[in-house]
C-alpha cells in the first residue's frame, strides 16, 4: 500500500513503519520560538530544569522576532530580551532579530527549511511551511519546551486529503480567493487534524508566494499542515537556498501513487470570482461583487499569508490603474513579510509610488494579526486585511474585518468601499 | 468527597469559539499563568463577565472545534488556573487539544453536545454534576445527560504523568534505572 508525504515524513522522522492514527515520537529538526511565546518557553525551560538545563543541540533551536517589530511595549520589550540573553547563554546563533521580519518567511529565506522537515514553532500558521514540503507545526509553550530536552515530541499521525486544482484564474482573480473560496466550501472545521495535499496544473505551476498563501489558511480549517513537494522554478530557489539535499529528498518524500487518501476534492479555477470573508470568521464566505459597496475603513496588505513581493505586486498593479490614488480619508497600510521583499519592493519603485499615494509602508513584521500593533480599530470601524482571521474584535473591540486578496484590498483602499478588483483593471 | 464526581455551574458556548475569544492578543505578553485567568473570555460578545463571576468548579461548555485560531497556551492556563476543573466539548480544536494534554488539564469529548446547546438542552448556569471516571455528565437542572470520552492512547499517559514535561521527566528517570 503506497503512502502519503505525512506517512513518509513521520516515517522519516520516528526511525519506524508508522500507521494513521498512532502516537509517534519524531527528531525534530527546528524548534523556534518567536516573541510572542518565546518568553514563555524560556521562563518555563529555566524553571522546569531549575536553570540548569541545557537545550538539546542550540542549533537546531532560533528565535524569531515578529509579533512587535520592533517592540513598542516595555513587556515585550523585556520578553525579547529575555529571550536574547538566553540565546546567549546556550549558544544559539540563530536569532533573526526585529529587523529580519515574519519568522516562518525568515527561515525560508535563510535555507533553513528543506522538505521532510519536522519544525515546530509558536506561530498557528507555522504550517505554510508545508509550502516546500516541511512537516511544520504551531504549538504552545510547552511543546517547545519539551522538544528543547532532546530534541523530540509526539505526534498523532494525521489522515491525508487530496486537493487537486486545475484551470488557469482569470484577470483579477488569484490564489487568494480560491483559497477563501475552499474554507467558505470546507468551514472552519473541514480539515479536521487532516494533512493536506495539493496537486493539480493550478499547483504545479504556482509561485512560492502562491504556494504560502495557500499553505497558511490550512489552520483556519483545523488542518495540521498542508504540503506540496517543490517543483520548477519553486525547486531550484528552495536549492539555492537550502542545499543539494532538497533534491533528494523531494524524490524520498513525496507521495507513492497509490498512497490512500481519506478525501479527495478537486477545485477548478477558470471562473473563479474574487472572494472575500465577510466579518466575523474566515468560513462567512462570499463573492466580493455580493458585498460590494460596503464601507470600509481601513486596508491592510501583509502578514505571513499575503506579505511576500508577488503579493504586494499584484497590490501594486491595482493601484497603477487608478492612477496611483487611494480614496480620501482612507488608511491604507503595507508591510513587508522580510527585510528581502521589503528591499525587492525598493527596487521595483513600488515604496516611492505608495508613499506619494499616502499609503504607509512599514517594516517587515506581522502587523496587523493581532491589536497590539498600528492599525488598532477602534469600535465600530471596518477593516479590509490579507491576514488570515477575522474574529469579532481580533484587532480591536467592536471592530469588523473583511479578508481578501491583496487585489481586492487594493481596489477597496481605492474606492474607500469594498470594490471587486476587476472594476479597476478592467 | 469522592473526586470523581465534580458539581458546578456551565457556562456555555457555540461551536469555533476561537483563542482570541478565550484569551484575547492584547495581553499575549503575560509570561506568568497564574495572571492570565483575568483576561478569560474578555472579547466574547455577552460573556465579558465571566473571568469577573467564574467560581472554582464551574465548567466550560462548548460546541464543536474549541480552541480553534492561535498556538497560545494562555488560553489552556487562563481557565486551567481560573479552577474551572474540565472542559466539555463535543471536540477541540488541534493545538488548543495538545496544549491542554500537555498541562495535564482534562478535557472531555461529549457526543451530540453541539446540537444540544443548540437546542438550549444544557444552558448558561446549569448545574452539572460530572463523572470523570464514567464520563457521565448530568444536567441537575433540566434532567438532561450526555456522554463524554475522556483521552486515550498516549494522551491518557501524558495526562497520568501531569503533563508532558512530567511525562518526560518520568520517562528520563526509568531510563537512568
Amino acid at each position: 500500500m503506497g503512502k502519503t508525504m505525512i506517512e513518509k515524513i513521520m516515517r522519516r522522522s520516528s526511525g519506524k513503519e508508522i500507521k494513521v492514527g498512532e502516537r509517534i515520537w519524531c527528531n525534530i529538526d527546528l524548534s523556534t520560538a518567536r516573541d510572542f511565546g518565546g518568553a514563555n518557553c524560556v521562563l518555563q525551560f529555566e524553571e522546569v530544569t531549575d536553570k540548569k538545563g541545557k537545550v538539546w543541540n542550540p542549533d537546531k533551536v532560533a528565535f524569531t522576532f515578529d509579533l512587535q517589530a520592533p517592540s513598542h511595549s516595555e513587556k515585550v520589550s523585556v520578553n525579547q530580551k529575555i529571550i536574547r540573553e538566553f540565546a546567549k547563554q546556550q549558544g544559539i546563533k540563530k536569532v533573526f532579530d526585529v529587523n529580519w521580519g515574519i519568522g516562518q518567511h525568515v527561515l525560508l529565506e535563510n535555507g533553513l527549511v528543506k522538505p521532510g522537515d519536522v519544525i515546530l514553532g509558536t506561530d498557528s500558521h507555522m504550517n505554510l511551511l508545508g509550502a516546500v514540503g516541511a512537516f511544520a507545526t504551531g504549538v504552545g509553550n510547552t511543546d517547545i519546551v519539551a522538544s528543547w530536552f532532546e530534541g523530540t515530541n509526539w505526534f498523532r499521525v494525521p489522515e491525508t486529503m487530496k486537493v487537486t486544482v486545475n484551470g488557469s484564474f482569470k484577470k483579477g482573480v488569484c490564489m487568494r480567493d480560491l483559497l477563501t473560496h475552499i474554507v467558505g466550501t470546507l468551514g472552519a472545521d473541514g480539515m479536521f487534524f487532516m494533512s493536506v495535499e495539493f496537486y493539480g496544473d493550478t499547483i504545479e505551476r504556482s509561485s512560492l508566494s502562491d504556494r504560502i498563501t495557500l499553505c497558511s489558511m490550512v489552520t483556519e480549517m483545523s488542518g495540521k499542515v498542508g504540503l506540496i513537494m517543490p517543483n520548477g522554478k519553486v525547486l531550484d530557489w528552495l536549492v539555492e537556498r537550502a542545499g543539494k539535499e532538497v533534491l533528494d529528498r523531494v524524490k524520498t518524500l513525496s507521495a507513492d501513487p497509490d498512497a490512500v487518501y481519506c478525501q479527495e476534492l478537486v477545485f477548478n479555477v477558470d471562473d473563479l470570482e474574487p472572494m472575500t470573508s465577510c466579518p466575523d470568521a474566515p468560513d462567512n464566505v462570499k463573492k466580493v461583487r455580493e458585498v460590494a459597496g460596503a464601507h470600509v475603513d481601513q486596508v491592510h496588505i501583509g502578514s505571513c499569508s499575503n506579505g511576500r513581493f508577488e503579493d504586494i505586486s499584484a497590490a501594486f498593479e491595482v493601484l497603477k490603474a487608478a492612477n496611483f490614488k487611494i480614496a480620501p480619508g482612507m488608511r491604507a497600510i503595507v508591510t513587508p513579510a522580510t527585510r528581502e521583499v521589503m528591499k525587492q519592493c525598493a527596487e521595483a519603485g513600488y515604496i516611492q509610488k505608495f508613499l506619494e499615494a499616502g499609503i504607509i509602508f512599514t517594516n517587515p513584521t506581522c502587523a496587523l494579526c493581532t491589536a497590539e500593533h498600528f492599525g488598532t480599530l477602534p469600535s465600530g470601524d471596518v477593516g479590509m486585511s490579507t491576514t488570515n482571521r477575522n474574529f469579532i474584535g481580533k484587532v480591536g473591540k467592536g471592530s469588523h474585518t473583511y479578508l481578501a486578496s491583496p487585489m481586492t484590498a487594493m481596489a477597496t483602499a481605492v474606492r474607500g468601499k469594498v470594490t471587486d478588483p476587476r472594476d479597476i483593471l478592467g | 468527597m469522592d473526586k470523581t464526581i465534580l458539581r458546578g455551574r456551565a457556562w456555555v458556548f457555540n461551536d469555533d469559539v476561537d483563542t482570541d475569544l478565550i484569551y484575547h492578543n492584547k495581553y499575549l505578553a503575560e509570561t506568568d499563568p497564574k495572571n492570565m485567568p483575568k483576561y478569560s473570555f474578555e472579547y466574547f460578545p455577552g460573556k465579558e463577565n465571566f473571568a469577573k463571576e467564574v467560581k472554582e468548579g464551574d465548567f466550560v461548555v462548548a460546541g464543536t472545534n474549541f480552541g480553534c485560531g492561535s498556538s497560545r497556551e494562555h488560553a489552556v492556563y487562563c481557565l486551567k488556573y481560573a479552577g474551572v476543573p474540565v472542559i466539555l466539548a463535543e471536540s477541540f480544536s488541534r493545538i488548543y487539544y495538545r496544549n491542554a494534554i500537555n498541562n495535564g488539564y482534562p478535557v472531555l469529548f461529549v457526543k451530540g453536545l453541539s446540537q444540544a446547546i443548540k437546542d438550549g438542552k444544557i444552558k448558561d448556569g446549569d448545574e452539572l454534576e460530572v463523572n470523570l471516571l464514567k464520563g457521565e455528565i448530568k444536567d441537575v437542572t433540566n434532567g438532561n445527560t450526555f456522554h463524554g470520552d475522556a483521552v486515550a492512547d498516549l494522551e491518557k499517559d501524558i495526562m497520568k504523568a501531569g503533563g508532558l514535561i512530567e511525562y518526560l521527566k518520568e520517562k528520563a528517570e526509568e531510563k537512568k534505572k
